[in-house]
């Protein structure tokens, strides 16, 4: 049987005399190298080497494939939950793309002419860019919602860095301490595997958990501005107290489109600052007038009234006992000079 | 689910409420067109703090009405009544040749 293995003496032989066989051998010993290498800088012999970054500072390790579109959901989630003080629920029962193109058209309408109005009355913050009706996958949004509301990373792994300014730091990166592992427990982001833990855990419930069910669809609101809230309440779910735009103003959103969407979307509730309102309480939300400013120009009010209640109060007493001590001093003069006269 | 024979849907439920998952299930299976082509649906959505059991009425073509408590149903045992009726009244409509 032939050697399986092909030797090739040719080739063999122009491999050898490629080098030339004519140069002579240097010897060369260890002992004799000039080349030295440096003693290291005498920082290094008594401080510890600064940590280096094992992966991009962008994308630490993820428990969750971060090539899935899942994962980015749940990341676009926690992120949606963590701007937004103030998020309305739906639930949208088949609508059409047609109808919902038509209620989001609106919806963009109505807000524009809240962000016109603010911006005549000089008040801050336009957002009516920001705040449209989206679509949301239900189990992911409850997943992202667990990890928002449980997994609360106490300790930052940035302890060991000193501070830039610091004249003895060996340099000014901020290098969070962590292996590029995905098992590290010093990982305090989303998606990392601490926080899967913790979110899976059965013992936490939220108020929000029997609402996440079926399909939904949420409208966020960067800041809690009942104003917006009031507009957005008129146009998705018309009530006695925001009832809907006046078919003489708008005629637009007496199409048949949106009339037919409208009927498919229900407000189940909202979620204003962490805790829970049914609709009820979202309508209160929205009535609340002027907004913020308007609940610190009522409680401002309400207490120069008891302060000045409170001066009058207490003036009030030094003011009687000074007319009584008054009077009297008055009383006395009187009987002093009565008695003087009977004298 | 078979939402042709269907001409009224009520339901009525506290979405706060575990129990309230049928009710809304149900909501979202009827088609997006059935409205236009003569169904009704009411829904009224009870406070945060009712304990009211969730309720499903809903009326047939044949003018047959049907009441569901929802509190010990799965959305599956609810298609399987609806569904029960609903081919009774196919079958009809098969026979009678229309």
């Amino acid at each position: 049987m032939p050697p399986r293995i092909h030797l090739r003496p040719r080739a063999l032989r122009v491999g050898t005399s490629s080098c030339p066989a004519s140069a002579p051998i240097v010897a060369t010993y260890a002992s004799l190298a000039t080349a030295t290498t440096p003693a290291p800088p005498i920082q290094q012999t008594f401080r510890s080497t600064p940590p280096i970054l094992r992966y991009p500072p962008t994308q630490p390790p993820s428990h969750r494939r971060p090539e899935e579109r899942k994962t980015q959901l749940h990341r676009q989630y926690q992120s949606l939950l963590k701007s937004s003080p103030l998020i309305l629920l739906f639930q949208h029962n088949n609508i059409k793309a047609v109808e919902l193109m038509a209620m989001r058209r609106e919806l963009a309408i109505a807000l524009n002419q809240v962000d016109a109005e603010r911006l005549k009355n000089g008040q801050e913050g336009q957002y009516a860019d920001q705040i449209r009706l989206q679509i949301i996958q239900t189990g992911i949004f409850a997943s992202a919602l667990r990890v928002v509301e449980f997994f609360k990373p106490e300790d930052s792994v940035m302890d060991h860095a000193q501070h830039p300014t610091d004249p003895s730091t060996p340099t000014s990166a901020q290098i969070p301490q962590t292996s590029n592992r995905v098992d590290d427990e010093r990982f305090a982001h989303g998606l990392s595997r601490r926080a899967w833990e913790t979110a899976s855990s059965r013992k936490f419930k939220t108020e929000l958990d029997p609402l996440l069910a079926g399909p939904l669809a949420v409208v966020a609101f960067p800041a809690v501005t009942p104003q917006y809230l009031k507009a957005v309440l008129s146009i998705l779910a018309p009530s006695k107290e925001f009832p809907a735009p006046k078919r003489k103003t708008t005629p637009d959103y007496y199409e048949p489109a949106v009339q037919v969407g409208l009927q498919k979307l229900m407000l189940l509730g909202a979620r204003v600052e962490g805790k829970v309102f049914d609709s009820d309480g979202t309508k209160w939300v929205g009535g609340i007038e002027g907004g913020i400013d308007g609940l610190r120009a009522q409680l401002v009010h309400a207490l120069q009234g008891i302060g000045g209640s409170l001066t009058s109060t207490l003036e009030g007493a030094g003011r009687s006992l000074w007319f009584t001590m008054e009077s009297r001093r008055t009383d006395m003069e009187e009987k002093e000079g009565g008695g003087k006269k009977e004298e | 689910m078979i939402t042709r024979f269907l001409t009224d849907v009520r339901v009525k439920f506290n979405p706060f409420s575990p129990l309230s998952k049928p009710a809304r299930l149900f909501l979202s299976l009827i088609p997006s067109d059935a409205r236009a082509n003569g169904l009704t649906v009411a829904t009224q959505m009870l406070p945060r703090a009712s304990k009211e059991p969730p309720t499903l009425g809903l009326k047939f073509k044949d003018g047959k009405e049907m009441d569901l408590k929802l509190e010990h149903m799965r959305i599956t045992d609810v298609m399987e009544e609806v569904n029960r009726h609903s081919r009774q009244l196919a079958r009809q409509e098969d026979l009678s040749g229309n």
